[in-house]
């Protein structure tokens, strides 16, 4: 059987749990038709049809009532949208929440707040899908289960951990110990009181945090959070005086280096920056942008960048210094050295770069990601600053609590207090510490010592365990907040849904615990906001709320940062202390570098089966974390893909599959945190359960000073394998294969120069042969009509995030499988990224990675349709592929001969677990406006047909058609940088419209004859001048000469109508002895050779490197 | 009323001039009528049928628990996914339609171009062919994900007005095979009729006497009956003459319509043809080895009729082989790097195992039938034949995983690997195959006795010009 979550079996089979469920779930526990009486039948079916349409109400019953009176633009079964915000690690994310009769089923960015992201990431996306876990409820020890009396309503929800065994405690019961224990401890000031909190932008929460530090004078207060940014922080006190957050406008980048950056991953900004550097990769919008990454593991950056250089992440710091001095004697009049003459690649690199930087002073970007050190943060601002970017580029802002300690300074203090046994009272807000602290504290020990420890926390999870009392925190949409984005917007969180498992906010605790008179979280959050921005009551709060965010509340960036005048002391000696240090050790045997997970992040998305199931943009990896290494080092250690490794520092040690990727630096072993949780829930990982962990936990052999990376660590393979389930095949492949795939990637993600955009916008059209006239077999309608929709994809925008898988997945509510699953291809994602390498592996600065979000491309000439056997996928007159679920008896012979591979079978009763009790939480994430498919059915993406209708039916009541931009399908709304465009091909005005006639369009297999609706549009690349021979970009199999050779005479004509491009010359040539390389050499020369490098991305054999396109 | 008496005569030898006997040993019509009525009558049943039986009934047992797993949990359980969303059902579906076809071959085209030999293996023939289509009809009837759902492939007239959607192969798959196994089972049925009264006649028990006597429709023996019966008979021939020849060009059409590289071939249809019969063959040959073995029938299913099966073995098993080449040259000529590159992989991919094997079972090893001693030793031709049925089950796993598995966008190739559940519904469908034909052969006149009688030498002695006979 299928499993939605992973072996649930237990889970069930606990009596508790049924008991749970009866009281739970009455009416679901008593519709068992055994010797159901005529009567009790008719009984069961009203209240379930009663309590069909409130499903999200729950449990609240004085609120099932219909309403007698219909408030104002409140239609049943219409989904409302409210501005509110999700917070992650200490930074909030304006977002709207959609709600559909009183739950909300979807989060996308807000675009009217300030911060100014287009749209979300995957874990925003996701967030929505853990407000409904069953696992957020608070596990009763004593009984095995959980907690199983919150339904009432002084629902013990709650857990003390007592001297007779762990007891359900009711939120009364800790009110009372709450008043007694503040008048305990403010006897002394609190000095045996600790807060360990998570990081928090909340004014309320800070406001609250001040108000307990006056109560309690002599408690400490500290924050943790495994991914820390506190290196950035101390960078710019180091060059700027002071703890000010630098910001990074892209906008006005020509040219950004990052170093070992996440930029566009983790960045709290990376929304902003992945969409401002999307504006400036579109060769027709203006001047591209260049982008140069050195990493040693790939981030988003570095696969859309145009020259990459795989370098360790030790390393770094020596690359900065070397960059220095090169531009500070460059700057300084030195004559530079000319690009393009140096055979080492590095150098090389390093001459584009400094050509590149010194030649567009200010209006370039040196940025340094989070593992590096303060100095080179530091230095980096120098560098910015040398260059005149400082002020244009690069700007800070002054933060509000930017002298609490650093995250590591901070745990370490408390690490010590602890130990010496002088705390009696611990608070943890958030976070899970006892999970992600490193292990060489042994916090968890530590925490379990303390004589009161109070957990504020979603799940009952590893830290929760372990303290006297566990307080259910709220989701972010449950709870009234308060938040600052990275731009210090000061953004209002309100709840869309009661507390489903009555939690409290941490604002709500902290007054709880302060005995404030003001206990509930709107009220203290409107307490804040008053005092902070004066003049936000009345209408001005309503609007706050109504906007999400509170106008014009944004951090003022420092008028001109100045460079601390002994920063170049300070930096000087440092990079000689490494230099000296590099010389003298021999080169680490292998490094380990923690990188936060795209899926998981830091863990605390464990549970949540969606992130699980996404695959990793790179790895293509699910349900796991496994250490990515290159070919060279797999090769040197004799690994395979899946070959288990053990990293050992001292007796703290992890073990890990190693999984093969080229382009990663060498000895470097890239290492996903957030992993390996024990408490997590039933699809993370709960030993108590004996449900296994998912993956293996980095935290167990981190040092707090090296939590980004280290190189003291030992790696020795065990000699043991492990399956992996990938959704792409591993890089190590069959050389037939690996062959077959260089040569035809080049024609399914197009790529070109911006030289040979230049000469030749509609290159991409010419990577394959496409016959002039194709005819299909059957008649063909002509579209017609008001409607004919249609998709572009822009590969130039596309940086492979999976915003749009989570985001599909969330509104068609596509099923989850579980690994087993997804090890036997069977996952579901109607989008998907392909992920493909270009280049040599061998040289692995030149190896390249593009990414394609592949989704059904509504083909007009559709190869599915015409095999189904009982008329299940048909077209419809607007041209979209339709799929009749009901229809269909699953011969899957259309999924056979789908070219593109994007229909989706259920083998298995997907559906199925959803409908048992225990999960029946998260049936109230499911979009209503999309079936749910039974087993046994094909399905696919629809273009969000479902918005489609509504947004008909809006236009039809309003006698108008319907506007640009009006519909946007669920991948659309949520791709940060606009690479996805949905509309209407009929209007000519249309944004897909434009598209589909840009040059650069392309329908991938098209000269299968399938006209696809969803369009490419090819990606360009804009490679220095100097580094073009050796960036090798993958022409495919050219196919240019095969198209002239077989069209007749309407050639000319046919190309120039489709393509509008007269300066081709195609009417010159016929068909008759054109060889190949004549035929380029004279006609084309699409990219004409440039200085003195070979023309890379078309006809010849580009440089020495042979076209090994690797693995998908 | 002798046919030739020499026990040991070697009826594989061609003398010029002389026909060879194709019933040899010391029979006349009551010692052929004995012989083949003796294992349904007085069953002195070797204990080896039990064992067989015992064999495919467990096996049938364990298709069934299958099928119920199946049917319960859904196609999961299958080692299907994507891209190969066929895995081993279809497999097993098209092998078996191929197996099929012998029978109806040997009894109609033979038929129809007077090869008097086949009299002695028609009737088993056909029993086979009935049995492997309905082992065939199973695997794409289960196949489905909601397999309460199959009718909607057929044109039922219903409240929706929705047909099934004619431009799919899949359907004409529906009708060409259920036609087929229509066709076939009427041929085999009216042949057996003559036998069936032959049985009724000599049934001791009462049980017996009612049930052929219902089977055999009030056969008298009439000459007006066999004029009737020899017409039918014919136009019966020329009826499934055509079917043989349609039914594997159509199976083949649900690949070759498919624009999948190595599906979409020209040639498939003529090639599936000759594989189908080569396939036939062999198992004909696997099954009659033992059988007239074990119904001491060696009389009358002679080494000559076995040798020539051979020849139809040697001669299809080459024209598959030119095919397999065939294929390749035109990957190569046709110019379409995706077929190039579906070739290539077949034989230097992953499957490469699968296609070699397949190669070396259908191609190499028939071979052997050039030499006169491989085709005429039991035992040798057994093994030979035993290899090209794994060769061509080989064949269809090739086409349809190895193309599947590898499609146009390599981000979604993958490796199939077969579950448990498909390797015991293979076995399982040769359990319910050898289940029915050994019930067959216990139960049904295993040779067509009547027609055995008529190419005995006396019979065209005595009776030259049957037409004389007609009123």
């Amino acid at each position: 059987m299928a499993k939605y979550w992973r072996s649930l079996e237990e889970y069930y089979e606990q009596p508790a749990f049924h008991e749970y469920l009866h009281r739970e779930f009455p009416e679901a526990a008593s519709v068992i038709p055994e010797g159901v009486s005529r009567r009790r039948w008719l009984q069961v079916m009203g209240a379930s049809l009663t309590l069909a349409g409130v499903a999200g109400c729950r449990w609240e019953d004085e609120k099932i009532l219909t309403y007698v009176e219909r408030p104002a633009n409140r239609i049943p079964g219409v989904p409302v949208k409210y501005a509110t915000l999700v917070e992650r690690s200490g930074v909030a994310i304006g977002v709207l929440a959609t709600s559909f009769d009183g739950r909300p089923i979807k989060v996308d960015v807000n675009r009217e707040h300030p911060q100014g992201f287009a749209g979300s990431d995957g874990l925003t996306q996701g967030s929505v899908l853990g407000l409904y876990d069953p696992d957020r409820i608070a596990r009763d020890v004593e009984t095995g289960g959980h907690n199983n009396l919150y339904n009432a309503k002084d629902a013990a929800v709650l857990r003390e951990k007592t001297k007779s065994g762990r007891k359900a405690r009711t939120w009364e019961q800790f009110e009372n110990f709450a008043s007694g224990w503040l008048s305990s401890v403010q006897g002394n000031g609190g000095a045996d009181v600790r807060v360990l909190a998570s990081a928090s932008s909340s004014p309320s929460r800070q406001r609250l945090k001040e108000e307990f530090q006056q109560t309690l004078p002599t408690s400490q207060w500290v924050e943790y959070e495994p991914l820390s940014r506190d290196n950035e922080l101390l960078g710019a006190e180091m060059a700027l005086g002071s703890r000010l957050r630098v910001r990074y406008q892209l906008e006005n980048a020509d040219v950004v280096v990052g170093l070992d950056s996440d930029l566009f991953d983790f960045h709290p900004d990376a929304l902003r920056h992945s969409k401002e550097w999307a504006n400036r990769r579109v060769p027709e919008n203006g001047e591209m942008n260049r982008v140069y990454a050195v990493e040693s593991c790939y981030s988003s950056l570095g696969m859309a960048a145009d020259h990459r250089f795989p370098l360790a992440t030790s390393q770094i710091g020596a690359f900065v210094a070397e960059l220095r001095d090169r531009l500070q004697g460059v700057l300084g009049g030195a004559a530079e050295t000319e690009a393009g003459h140096s055979d080492d690649p590095k150098r090389a690199f390093l001459d584009a770069i400094v050509d590149d930087l010194t030649s567009h002073r200010g209006r370039s970007l040196i940025v340094a990601g989070p593992r590096q050190p303060p100095e080179v943060h530091a230095a980096c601002l120098q560098l910015n600053s040398l260059l005149g970017n400082l002020g244009q580029t690069v700007t800070a802002v002054s933060i509000p609590d930017a002298d609490r300690p650093t995250h590591a300074a901070g745990l370490q203090t408390l690490v010590d207090d602890l130990k010496a046994g002088t705390v009696k009272t611990l608070i943890i807000l958030g976070g899970n510490p006892a999970y992600n602290a490193p292990a060489e504290l042994g916090l968890g020990e530590l925490i379990a010592k303390v004589p009161t420890s109070i957990r504020l926390g979603e799940y009952d999870d590893e830290t929760s365990d372990l303290c006297t009392w566990y307080v259910p925190e709220t989701h972010d949409l449950e709870a009234w907040g308060d938040g600052r984005s990275w731009d210090g917007t000061i953004g209002i969180q309100q709840p869309l849904i009661q507390p489903l498992h009555r939690g409290r906010s941490q604002i709500e605790l902290l007054a709880l615990l302060l005995n404030q008179s003001v206990k509930d979280g709107q009220g203290i959050v409107r307490q804040t906001i008053e005092t902070l921005v004066p003049g936000t009551s009345g209408r001005n709060w309503e609007k706050a709320v109504h906007d999400g965010f509170v106008q014009n509340s944004a951090l003022t960036p420092v008028a001109s940062p100045q460079i601390s005048g002994d920063l170049e002391g300070q930096l000087t000696s440092w990079f000689e202390s490494i230099g000296s240090a590099a010389s003298e050790g021999d080169a680490p045997a292998a490094e380990v570098v923690y990188l936060p997970d795209e899926t998981v992040y830091d863990g605390r998305f464990a549970n949540n089966a969606w992130l699980q199931e996404t695959p990793k943009p790179l790895t293509k990896v699910t349900w796991d974390n496994v250490a990515i290494i290159s070919p060279n080092t797999a090769k040197k250690q004799k690994l395979k893909d899946g070959d288990q490794v053990t990293i050992a520092r001292g007796d703290y040690k992890m073990t890990v599959p190693v999984f093969q990727m080229p382009g990663i630096a060498d000895n470097t072993y890239g290492v996903c945190v957030g992993y390996g949780r024990t408490l997590a829930g039933h699809v993370g990982g709960c030993a108590q359960d004996d449900v296994p962990t998912v993956g293996s936990s980095t935290y167990d052999v981190m040092a707090l000073g090296a939590m980004g990376y280290d190189n003291s660590v030992k790696v020795t393979p065990v000699g043991a394998s492990y399956p992996l389930a990938t959704t792409q095949s591993h890089w190590a492949i069959d050389v037939a294969g690996m062959n077959e795939i260089g040569k035809r990637v080049g024609a399914l993600v197009r790529e070109g120069t911006k030289d040979e955009y230049e000469e030749h916008p509609s290159f991409a059209t010419h990577r394959v042969h496409m016959p002039a006239r194709i005819e299909s077999l059957w008649e063909e309608r002509d579209w017609t009509g008001d409607y004919q929709w249609g998709m572009s994809v822009d590969l130039a925008r596309c940086i492979g995030c999976n915003a749009c898988t989570v985001s599909c997945q969330a509104e068609n509510n596509v099923p989850v499988v579980g690994k087993d699953q997804v090890a036997r291809n069977r996952e579901m994602h109607w989008i998907r990224i392909d992920r493909y390498f270009v280049g040599d592996p061998d040289h692995p600065e030149n190896v390249g990675i593009s990414t394609q979000p592949v989704l059904c491309m509504q083909c007009e000439n559709a190869p599915c349709e015409q095999v189904c056997p009982v008329a299940a996928t048909v077209h419809s007159h607007e041209g979209l592929n339709d799929m009749a679920y009901n229809r269909c008896i699953g011969t899957r012979y259309c999924a056979n001969n789908c070219p593109y591979k994007v229909r989706r079978f259920n083998y298995y009763s997907n559906a199925l677990p959803l409908m048992e009790e225990q999960k029946q939480l998260v049936q109230l994430v499911m979009n209503p406006e999309v079936t749910i498919r039974s087993r046994g059915v094909m399905e696919k993406c629809t273009y969000c047909v479902q918005r489609i209708q509504n947004t008909k039916i809006t236009a039809k009541n309003e006698r108008r058609l319907i506007r640009d931009g009006e519909i946007e399908t669920a991948c659309q709304e949520a791709c940060p940088t606009n690479a996805i465009v949905f509309g209407n091909i009929q209007d000519d005005q249309s944004e897909v419209s434009r598209n589909h006639a840009n040059p650069r369009a392309y329908g991938m297999l098209a000269e299968l004859n399938t006209k696809p609706r969803t369009q490419y549009l090819a990606r360009v690349r804009n490679p220095h001048p100097s580094l073009k021979d050796t960036y090798y970009l993958q022409p495919g199999e050219h196919g240019h000469d095969a198209e002239h050779a077989d069209h007749g005479d309407e050639h000319g004509t046919h190309h120039e109508a489709e393509h509008g491009h007269d300066d081709h010359g195609h009417g010159d040539h016929g068909h008759d002895a054109h060889g190949k390389a004549d035929h380029h050499g004279a006609d084309h020369g699409h990219s004409k050779p440039a200085g003195t490098s070979t023309p890379a991305g078309t006809s010849s054999p580009a440089g020495t490197s042979s076209p090994v396109g690797t693995s998908e | 009323m002798a046919s030739i008496s020499l026990g040991s005569y070697d009826n594989t030898k061609e003398i010029p001039g002389q026909r060879a006997p194709l019933v040899t040993g010391d029979n006349n019509y009551q010692t052929v009528t004995d012989q083949v009525c003796l294992l349904a009558e007085k069953p002195k049943i070797p204990p080896a049928y039990f064992v067989a039986l015992g064999i495919s009934l467990i096996w049938l047992v364990i298709l069934k628990m299958c099928i119920v797993h199946l049917l319960l949990n859904g196609v999961g359980v299958w080692g299907n996914m994507s891209p190969v969303f066929w895995g081993w059902p279809i497999v097993n579906f098209v092998f078996w339609v191929g197996i099929g076809h012998a029978g109806t071959l040997i009894s109609a085209i033979l038929f129809l171009f007077r090869q008097n030999w086949r009299t002695g293996i028609n009737r088993a023939a056909e029993a086979m062919t009935i049995f492997a289509v309905i082992c065939a009809g199973l695997f794409p009837g289960i196949h489905i994900g909601r397999v309460w759902f199959a009718y909607f492939l057929f044109p039922l007239p219903n409240t929706m007005l929705l047909w099934p959607q004619f431009r799919s192969p899949l359907l004409w798959d529906v009708f060409a095979v259920s036609t087929y196994a229509t066709v076939s089972l009427l041929f085999w049925y009216m042949g057996m009729i003559p036998d069936l009264a032959t049985f009724r006649d000599r049934a001791k028990s009462r049980v017996r006497q009612i049930v052929y006597g219902v089977l055999s429709l009030g056969w008298t023996g009439s000459a007006r009956a066999w004029s009737r019966y020899e017409k039918a008979y014919l136009l019966l021939a020329a009826l499934a003459t055509p079917l043989v020849l349609s039914v594997h060009t159509i199976v083949s059409f649900d690949f070759a319509v498919s624009q999948l590289p190595g599906w979409h071939t020209t040639i498939f249809p003529p090639y599936f043809v000759a594989g189908a019969i080569f396939s036939g063959f062999a198992m004909v040959v696997t099954l009659l080895v033992p059988a007239r073995k074990l119904c001491g029938l060696e009389d009358i299913i002679t080494l000559r009729h076995l040798e020539n099966m051979c020849k139809i073995i040697l001669a299809t098993g080459t024209i598959v082989g030119y095919a397999y080449a065939m294929e390749f040259f035109i990957a190569w000529y046709g110019g379409n790097p995706y077929e190039q590159f579906a070739f290539v992989n077949r034989a230097f991919g992953p499957y490469w195992w699968a296609y070699w094997t397949m190669v070396s079972c259908n191609v190499i090893s028939p071979q052997f039938f050039w030499i006169k001693w491989c085709r005429t030793n039991p035992i040798f031709m057994v093994v030979i034949c035993i290899f090209v049925n794994i060769g061509m089950w080989f064949e269809r796993f090739v086409i349809t995983i190895t193309s599947l598995s590898r499609d146009f966008l390599p981000s979604s190739w993958g490796y199939f690997t077969p579950t448990p559940i498909d390797v015991l519904m293979l076995i399982g469908s040769f359990g319910l195959f050898f289940t029915l034909f050994l019930l067959f052969c216990r139960f049904l006149p295993v040779v067509a006795m009547a027609e055995v009688k008529s190419i005995m030498p006396d019979a065209q002695h005595r009776d030259p010009d049957p037409k004389t006979a007609e009123i």
